[in-house]
């Protein structure tokens, strides 16, 4: 048979400490990065997408390839500071604008009616954005014709109740599989262990974000959550494979029996997490520029998810067992693995 | 489609309870009859997708998303303090009535918000009678004595709540009447927001953005009123012929599309004679004076019997037709009309029609604000489309090929299980109309590789028995026996993450999640029953003695 690796022996945990050294350093470069740029982190932040920071995208494609001076030159007329890209390849002749939020714009509200408390700002006139560039185009680049235009428009409530949803949600989500994990294993260290890896990866994956300028969509965030799931599937594998070899091996000191399961595992590993990977970094290349965000996001989250797992929650549980060596740790753990066989 | 299984939750249900059936009868069977029940399924799945996509008349079992074919996205507030108001004038109205003929004099009665107003400065001598006219006629309503001879009447808090509901549901049945008229094919109107006072609005395929949001948001409340005197050109003016102070019973309004400032502007009697209810018919018209595009319209007997007496009483008046607070025109009646009459303005011949429609379902109860838009055009859609299935298939050929290569024999079992979990998962969606959105797509892609991993994590346990020296039939029962509970685990926790993901749900994302638990659900049927069938099958069932040597795996 073709393999890999034949019988694998590498001593993974040994060095874990500096992986985990690499990791912190990692983790507060991008929180530094983030909170130097004004990205993600803090009030006002930038990097947010449409849908999280309101405001305007429109993608407009034309009859023939755009100047995107000419664009530029014409969306001026309606913002000035209106961000102009090209998007996708060239020959879809298409450009991304994006307008400001919506409250640069906002009218004063009719006199008629008492201003409810609470909403900000008069949304009826949100789409005034999106049609004054349509106008300014047909009037100022007249020559190449406006042939399609999607657009995003997205009231300041709305983004920032996503916001608050999305956060809320991430935290649940971890928090319900820290619970599953805690159950299946008969021991919190197991779930908190994969829920700090899983941490980790958050992190490290939006440090990645921040650095290559990636705008946080709600594409990233499916990404970010779908990572969570991968992430904890992987643990979940090894973690497994420690509590059967736990069953059978018991004199076996813990760091000696999750190595040997690491290196049981580690084709698996291999294979599964490689083939997810390429199959992610095909999304990534040729998804098209609307899934580009979550397809990166996805391919830096799979090398985080797999790594995390074997230098962040296999060191976790080690040095927590080590220091409460209670006999009831393992033995808990390989009681759960008959029952659950 | 069954609707029930129109609610994601349902169909998840249905399918895993379906595939654990089929797996749990599957496993007790002999090789034939297991053969029979799984390859049923799959021929089912199968005549559920076919034919995929569209061709030719026959439209394509797999719904695409919006952003995958090009449509209108909305989410609209509905301004439920609008219907209130309504509701509290009436009452303001009302109570100034009965209080006139009873002959009980006031200073003022007037609204103060959203449910509540005020009857101030009430004659000593009658306030009693006041207090006894408005618990009398406004029951329910909470009536507070102020001082000497001010009332505060409010309407209580669950009234008004249930007023909110009502609004935002009328509001949604009118906004279905109208997509009805736009010729939508499957539209989505539903309730969205924590309190259900958004509506969420999905039309695929079409493609004027503005008209959308002009046959969506405008109120079209039409009404009729007798204008008193001629209008004039400013506000002011008008004052100085009712003595500077506008009585209660009358009201000023704006002629249409004039600026505010200069215009015209008329003075009407606040009760109208016809409202958007009394209308029977609508259609497109030509004025017979300028041969302009007009809205012409038929009225209830009821309707019509108040028209004709009241444009009897007032020939020689001027009749204001009023939509949306502003007047459109004010033509002079010049003989009684009974049962039918004639909106004009600055229409063509395009918003004549939309109007015509609008007006035939009906008034909206409430203003509507946009809170979110979304327009994507058909050929970005279509590209979408493209750039997912380029990517899905370099997936796939990928794995295939890596699968033959390192598995060899095996390989094929693996391509096979996958191939079943993508029938199963794309089966399940035609089945239940589940839509296929961008992020789906991406979502059927990481379905692939959890497919892979379930194969992965059984092939390489099988080889390691192998190496210890068991046989091929025990080396094949005990890799599935031992990855079980390790495929049940990262399949929980996995499904966890997407049920939140779903929970979260705006549109795409919502794709997304849906297509991932299907997936789950469905790989692990495909990859490990169904693989576990192959082997079986392949080695023989029975008790044969495959030498390890010749088992490729």
């Amino acid at each position: 048979m073709l393999e890999i690796l034949k019988n694998p022996q590498f001593d993974f945990l040994s060095k874990a400490r500096y992986f985990i050294g690499a990791s912190i350093v990692i983790i507060l470069a991008g929180l530094a990065f983030m909170l130097s740029q004004h990205i993600y982190l803090g009030s006002n932040a930038k990097g947010y997408g449409v849908e999280f920071s309101g405001g305007t995208q429109l993608i407009v494609k034309f009859t023939s390839q755009p100047q995107v001076d000419r664009v530029r030159t014409a969306v001026n007329a309606v913002d000035s500071n209106a961000v102009i890209q090209i998007f996708g390849k060239p020959t879809d002749n298409s450009v991304l604008i994006r307008l400001a939020g919506t409250d640069a714009g906002a009218a004063p509200a009719p006199a008629a009616s008492p201003a409810p408390a609470g909403e900000a700002g008069d949304t009826s006139q949100l789409n005034q954005g999106a049609m004054a560039v349509r106008q300014a185009l047909d009037a100022r680049y007249s020559e190449n014709r406006v042939a399609e235009v999607s657009a995003e428009v997205v009231g300041p409530v709305v983004g920032a109740e996503l916001r608050r949803k999305a956060i809320m949600l991430t935290l649940f989500g971890l928090v319900f599989q820290l619970i599953y994990i805690g159950i299946r294993f008969k021991g919190a260290i197991w779930g908190a262990a994969a829920t700090i890896a899983v941490f980790h990866d958050v992190l490290v994956t939006l440090a990645f974000l921040a650095f290559f300028h990636y705008e946080i969509t709600l594409n990233v965030i499916a990404a970010l959550l779908t990572l969570v799931g991968y992430s904890v599937n992987d643990t979940i594998v090894i973690f497994d494979r420690a509590r059967e070899n736990l069953r059978l091996k018991r004199k076996e000191p813990l760091r000696q029996i999750l190595n040997e399961s690491l290196n049981q595992t580690l084709t698996r590993t291999l294979i599964s997490n490689g083939v997810t990977f390429l199959s992610v970094l095909g999304l990534f290349l040729f998804g098209g520029e609307v899934l580009r965000g979550f397809g990166f996001t996805m391919v830096v989250g799979i090398i985080v998810g797999t790594y995390s797992t074997i230098y962040i929650a296999s060191p976790i549980v080690i040095w927590w067992q080590e220091r409460h060596p209670s006999p009831t740790g393992t033995r808990a753990a390989s009681s759960t693995a008959k029952a659950a066989l | 489609m069954p609707p029930a299984l129109q609610n994601p939750f349902v169909l998840w249900l249905v399918l895993s309870a379906a595939l654990a059936a089929a797996a749990w009868f599957g496993i007790r069977q002999e090789l034939r009859w297991r053969a029979i029940l799984y390859g049923a399924f799959l021929i089912a799945c199968g005549v559920a997708i076919w034919p995929p996509y569209d061709r030719g008349e026959e439209p394509g079992k797999i719904h695409l998303g919006l952003d995958l074919r090009g449509g209108i996205y909305m989410v609209l507030q509905v301004k439920t303090d609008d219907a209130l108001n309504v509701t509290v004038d009436d009452a303001v109205a009302a109570a100034r009535e009965q209080a006139t003929a009873k002959g009980i004099n006031f200073a003022s009665a007037r609204r103060v918000n959203s449910t509540s107003f005020v009857v101030e400065g009430v004659e000593p001598a009658r306030v009693k009678d006041m207090e006894d006219l408005l618990h009398d006629f406004a029951r329910g309503w909470e009536v507070t004595r102020e001082g000497e001879n001010k009332f505060v009447v409010a309407m209580p808090a669950n009234m008004a709540k249930d007023l909110r509901q009502k609004t935002v549901e009328q509001a949604k049945r009118t906004l279905e009447q109208r997509v009805n008229q736009l010729g939508v094919a499957e539209p989505v109107i539903a309730l969205a927001g924590n309190h259900d006072d958004k509506i969420q609005v999905q039309l695929p395929g079409v493609k004027d953005v503005n008209q959308a949001r002009r046959v969506l948001q405008q109120t079209a409340q039409l009404m009729l009123k007798m204008v008193e005197g001629e209008p004039a050109t400013s506000q002011e003016e008008l004052l100085q012929r009712t003595g500077g102070r506008l009585p209660e019973t009358m009201e000023i309004v704006q002629g249409q599309g004039d600026t505010p400032g200069q215009g015209v502007y008329y003075l009407v009697r606040r009760e109208a004679i016809i409202t958007g209810r009394d209308l029977k018919t609508t259609r497109v018209g030509v004025n017979n004076n300028t041969n302009e595009p007009a809205v012409s319209f038929t009225l209830t007997p009821p309707g019509a019997e108040r028209f004709r007496r009241e444009t009897g009483r007032s020939v020689g008046k001027r009749l204001a037709i009023i939509l949306d607070k502003r007047v459109t025109s004010a033509p002079v009646i010049h003989e009684q009309i009974s049962g039918e009459g004639q909106i004009s303005g600055n229409f063509t011949t395009a918003t004549a029609d939309e109007l015509a429609k609008v007006l035939r379902a009906g008034a909206l109860p409430a203003t509507l604000d946009i809170l979110q838009e979304l327009s994507v055009g058909a050929s970005l859609g279509r590209d979408s489309v493209r750039a997912g299935v380029v990517a899905s298939a370099a997936a796939m050929a990928f794995i295939t090929i890596f699968m033959l290569v390192y598995y060899r024999f095996s390989g094929v079992n693996a391509v096979v299980a996958l191939a079943a979990n993508l029938l199963i998962l794309l089966g399940a969606m035609a089945y239940g109309g589940a839509t296929l959105t961008l992020p789906g797509i991406a979502g059927v892609i990481l379905t692939v590789g959890v497919g892979v991993d379930t194969n992965v994590l059984v092939f390489e346990r099988i080889r390691e028995e192998l190496r210890a020296g068991k046989t091929v039939k025990a080396a094949v029962n005990n890799g599935f026996e031992r990855v079980w509970i390790t495929i049940l685990d990262t399949h929980a926790t996995a499904l966890i993450a997407a049920a939140f993901l779903y929970a979260f749900g705006t549109g795409p994302i919502r794709g997304f999640a849906v297509t991932l638990v299907m997936g789950l659900i469905a790989n692990v049927f495909a990859s490990y029953f169904v693989s576990k069938f192959l082997f079986e099958w392949v080695l023989g069932g029975g008790g044969s003695n495959t030498p390890p040597a010749q088992f490729s795996i």
